[in-house]
């Protein structure tokens, strides 16, 4: 086995790291991902995990839940470990005050140092990138834009989340924690490996197009030339009282290639304005989305994941909170950890989803062979 | 003047997908997510500053 999974519900910090270290200890560990309730103090467990593995590197966040072999989990800390069989190289970088191009620029530069590559010419089928970021920093869109505009390599990753208290979200690495950033690690893994992008919506065919937005604060002011939450309410056959009940099972999507990237409308303001989880722009043409079965959508995804590599041998699954609460809501819990059966993985509920941009109410997977 | 802006999209299609499918479809999305679709785009579009700029920008970061 090259990849190995953890996890530990203990109460302290302590007595975490050396339930997780019991279970890795003997492991060559080159590289280890984990996810830890926000409960955790962000400085220790950042710092005791860097302690337990001392010449590992290490990226992890805070969560509004983890996941381990598909088991939806809170107040705990999951982890994933890599040997030198599973990841050739990997490299990391934290990229601070968000969303500082430059920064980026300069994260992007020690990698090439690292791989002696450039990133704009690394071949997409040999690179891998994970990105985790502060789930309350805004900043997303432009990060991920920024890191597209760069390179061909495919970043996929999720926002922080702190257990759905929205006060702050923060992301690890080399014994330190950090909030307003994103750490990003860049792997040349010695597996295939491939994405899953699962969301759970059929597009109704009906389209809003943001006539005017304010951008910077992902608030739409108007669909169709009509306040935002009026054109929405229409749009879900309701009322603008009643339209946030509709938010969950009915978000907007931008439809590329008949696939949403999901648009989650997150408060209807004073002014019939409504603002979302993730960056609207003007002029674009929104798909109002109706929620269809996540379970089976999920099991599609990965089935066409494996019929891609052949096998499964490990996932990292960023799963956004709110498909985690509907799932909790549905009584799905046990279907949905069916589906991992037999699978190493390790996730987090997150406040936001990465892969080519950023988007909501998704799963996005890095799977490997 | 016209068709500056799908002439930049197909450039910058071609120089980073280098003909290979699953990156076109990549890069498509990343230019339908900074809300530039390509298929709206033709030798008659007018040159919209705004979309150009961002085409533009994009180039930079290719050098």
């Amino acid at each position: 086995m090259d990849i190995l999974t953890a996890f530990s519900a203990k109460d302290s910090v302590e007595e975490i790291i050396e339930d997780i270290n019991n279970q890795l200890g003997f492991f060559d560990t080159e590289f280890l991902v984990f996810f830890a309730s926000s409960k955790f103090s962000p400085k220790e467990i950042s710092q005791k995990m860097q302690d337990a593995f001392p010449v590992s590197q290490i990226i992890g966040c805070s969560t509004a839940g983890e996941i381990i072999q598909g088991k939806l989990l809170n107040n705990s800390v999951v982890a994933m470990a890599f040997n030198s069989g599973a990841i050739d190289d990997v490299a990391i970088e934290v990229v601070e005050n968000l969303p500082d191009e430059g920064a980026i620029k300069k994260a992007f530069g020690s990698f090439e140092s690292h791989f002696n590559a450039s990133m704009a010419d690394m071949d997409p089928q040999k690179y891998v990138g994970i990105v985790l970021v502060d789930g309350l920093s805004c900043a997303e869109e432009a990060l991920m834009e920024n890191i597209g505009d760069l390179t061909n390599v495919i970043f996929v990753g999720g926002s922080a989340g702190d257990d759905l208290q929205f006060k702050a979200t923060h992301v690890y690495t080399k014994g330190k924690c950090y909030s307003n950033a994103a750490v990003l690690a860049l792997l040349k893994p010695r597996k295939e490996f491939t994405f899953v992008k699962a969301q759970s919506f059929r597009d109704l065919n009906k389209t809003l197009e943001v006539t005017k937005a304010d951008e910077a604060k992902r608030e739409v002011i108007e669909f169709n030339g009509k306040p935002a939450a009026i054109a929405y309410a229409e749009a879900v056959g309701t009322s603008v009282d009643e339209a946030p009940k509709k938010f969950m099972l009915n978000p907007l999507g931008l439809i590329i290639d008949d696939e949403p990237y999901v648009r989650s409308p997150q408060q209807i303001k004073s002014n019939g304005s409504m603002s979302f989880y993730c960056g609207v722009l003007e002029g674009t043409e929104l798909s109002v989305l109706e929620s269809t079965d996540i379970i089976s959508d999920t099991r599609k995804a990965i089935e066409q994941a494996k019929q891609e590599l052949g096998t499964i041998s490990a996932i990292i699954n960023i799963n956004c909170i709110l498909r985690t609460l509907e799932i909790t809501q549905k009584n799905l819990v046990g279907d949905y950890e069916v589906l991992f059966s037999g699978i190493p993985t390790v996730g987090l509920s997150s406040y936001g989803e990465q892969y080519i941009g950023h988007i909501n109410q998704t799963a996005t997977m890095l799977v490997f062979k | 003047m016209a068709g500056k802006i799908k002439q930049l999209i197909d450039f910058i299609i071609s120089q980073r997908a280098k003909d290979n499918p699953m990156l076109e479809r990549v890069i498509k999305t990343k230019l339908i997510l900074k809300g530039i679709n390509p298929i709206k785009y033709t030798q008659m579009s007018d040159d919209d500053p705004v979309i150009l700029a961002k085409l533009e920008r994009m180039m930079q970061e290719l050098k």
